[in-house]
């Protein structure tokens, strides 16, 4: 992986991470909302209370997800962050090797080192692949976590409607679950899209 | 390593990364502050620790929001992994002591852009809000700055307030030994004295630095190694190095 997709790859994980956090707080929150809103309407709500419900135990899920990919991608980063150090002393290495051979000299016991810094360099991206694997994983078990979710959510929309009359504001809290939602699908499906990219690029190695 | 907050208030906010996990290089803290989406790296580190600060640097801030690093001093625990920063971010202005430039582009990045401190000090804006550069020099480089940001009250010292800890460390000096402050303040400055003792070569350095650091008003007390005094815990430092003599190898 070269420089530059490196540091965009840390940049979206960074966004990434930043917007699931807020964006599943809110979530919560919202299924919170929408299980007072029941209560407080007793059994005239007690289908949409099922919609509350389920919503809020896939939010909990869903955080559970979301920590599971914040955990990827530390490492992610990190590996990434040692290949570029060794790939520094690997140039310096080879530019000596390369200043050696024009005088006409050669260094078996640095040629040595350099080879073992170039083994070392290709375990690590071997390493750096799995764990991008594990981070494109769990960004689709997110993602599955995510289209329940917005099942639910057209779910409520539908008892939203069926329960008009009831005079509780259920479309207004049915759109901003839904929000929410939409919020963490959108970002979670163009980080996944840029891991695949990463991961079909790179193809075994980076 | 961790990532802790020092100081937040809108959109300015301090954090320390610390307790590192590779213990063959000294334990080094390295602090980040943020204002309006810009950010400066205080002694960004050793280039054995680099992979480790820079992933608990980006859980926070982002690497492009980085416009600015300062490096108190020449030391390789501050600033050799300069190249590897210069490589993620060649926008980084790299703010290092002018009597050191020379040395420190010995860390390799010939292209990096660096910034000479004089050595009266200066200052920097960061999103809008100051930071100055307080000269510390003897303590211990010969030429060597700490950096006092007025509106959150951090004062970032270097190496002036340093202690060698134990790996799973605190970043608070006052949070140990159940909340006691003194008590903990007491026990956490065995484990600086004899940094202090040995590395601080000039006690007419280390009095003219105290009489100039007791003039501002500083609500943290952050060092490069250790942890961070804070609330009547700087003030308890600041007696305590006035007190003690330093440039002991000399006397052997």
């Amino acid at each position: 992986m070269n420089i530059q997709d490196l540091m965009e790859l840390v940049d979206d994980s960074h966004l990434v991470l930043r917007t699931l956090e807020k964006s599943l707080r809110e979530i919560d929150r919202r299924a919170l909302n929408a299980m007072v809103l029941v209560k407080r309407h007793g059994s005239a709500l007690a289908g949409y209370g099922v919609v509350a419900q389920a919503f809020r135990e896939r939010a909990t899920f869903l955080t559970k997800s979301g920590l599971l990919l914040h955990e990827c991608i530390a490492p992610l980063i990190q590996a990434h962050m040692h290949i570029m150090q060794n790939r520094r002393y690997l140039v310096i290495f080879q530019t000596m090797i390369e200043e050696l051979d024009r005088k006409g000299k050669t260094s078996p016991a640095l040629e040595n080192t350099r080879m073992n810094l170039a083994g070392r360099i290709a375990i690590e991206e071997g390493c750096a692949l799995v764990i991008l694997k594990k981070v494109i994983h769990a960004a689709g078990r997110m993602q599955e976590s995510i289209a329940e979710q917005e099942y639910i959510v057209t779910n409520g929309r539908i008892e939203a409607a069926l329960s008009i009359d009831s005079g509780a504001p259920l479309v207004s809290v049915s759109r901003e679950m839904g929000q929410a939602v939409s919020t963490v699908a959108q970002s979670i499906r163009s980080y996944s899209k840029q891991l695949e990219r990463i991961l079909h690029e790179s193809g075994a190695r980076f | 390593m961790k990532v802790a907050p020092v100081f937040e208030q809108g959109s300015h906010r301090w954090w320390m990364i610390y307790d590192q996990d590779e213990r063959r290089v000294i334990d080094s803290n390295v602090y980040i502050m943020e204002s309006n989406g810009q950010a400066i790296i205080l002694d960004p580190g050793g280039f054995e620790i680099f992979p480790y600060v820079f992933t608990a640097m980006v859980e926070v801030v982002p690497i492009a929001a980085v416009k600015a690093a300062f490096v108190s001093h020449q030391d390789p625990d501050i600033a050799s992994s300069l190249p590897l920063w210069n490589a993620c971010n060649d926008q980084i202005q790299w703010h290092v002591p002018s009597l050191w430039e020379g040395f420190i582009r010995h860390y390799g990045a010939l292209e990096a852009v660096l910034c000479g401190i004089p050595d009266d000090g200066g200052e920097l804006f960061i999103g809008d809000r100051k930071l100055e550069f307080i000269p510390a020099h003897y303590l211990h480089a010969s030429a060597n700055f700490h950096v006092y940001d007025a509106e959150a009250k951090v004062f970032f010292s270097g190496d002036v307030g340093a202690a060698i800890l134990q790996p799973g460390h605190d970043a608070w000096v006052n949070r140990r030994m159940g909340g006691d402050e003194a008590k903990s303040f007491d026990d956490h400055i065995q484990k600086a004295r004899y940094f202090h003792q040995r590395w601080m070569p000039s006690n007419e350095a280390k009095r003219d630095w105290i009489n100039r650091v007791s003039k501002l008003d500083i609500q943290y007390l952050c060092p490069q190694h250790g942890a961070i005094y804070s609330g009547t815990n700087v003030q308890r430092f600041l007696d305590w190095f006035d007190g003690l003599n330093v440039g002991t190898a000399i006397s052997r």
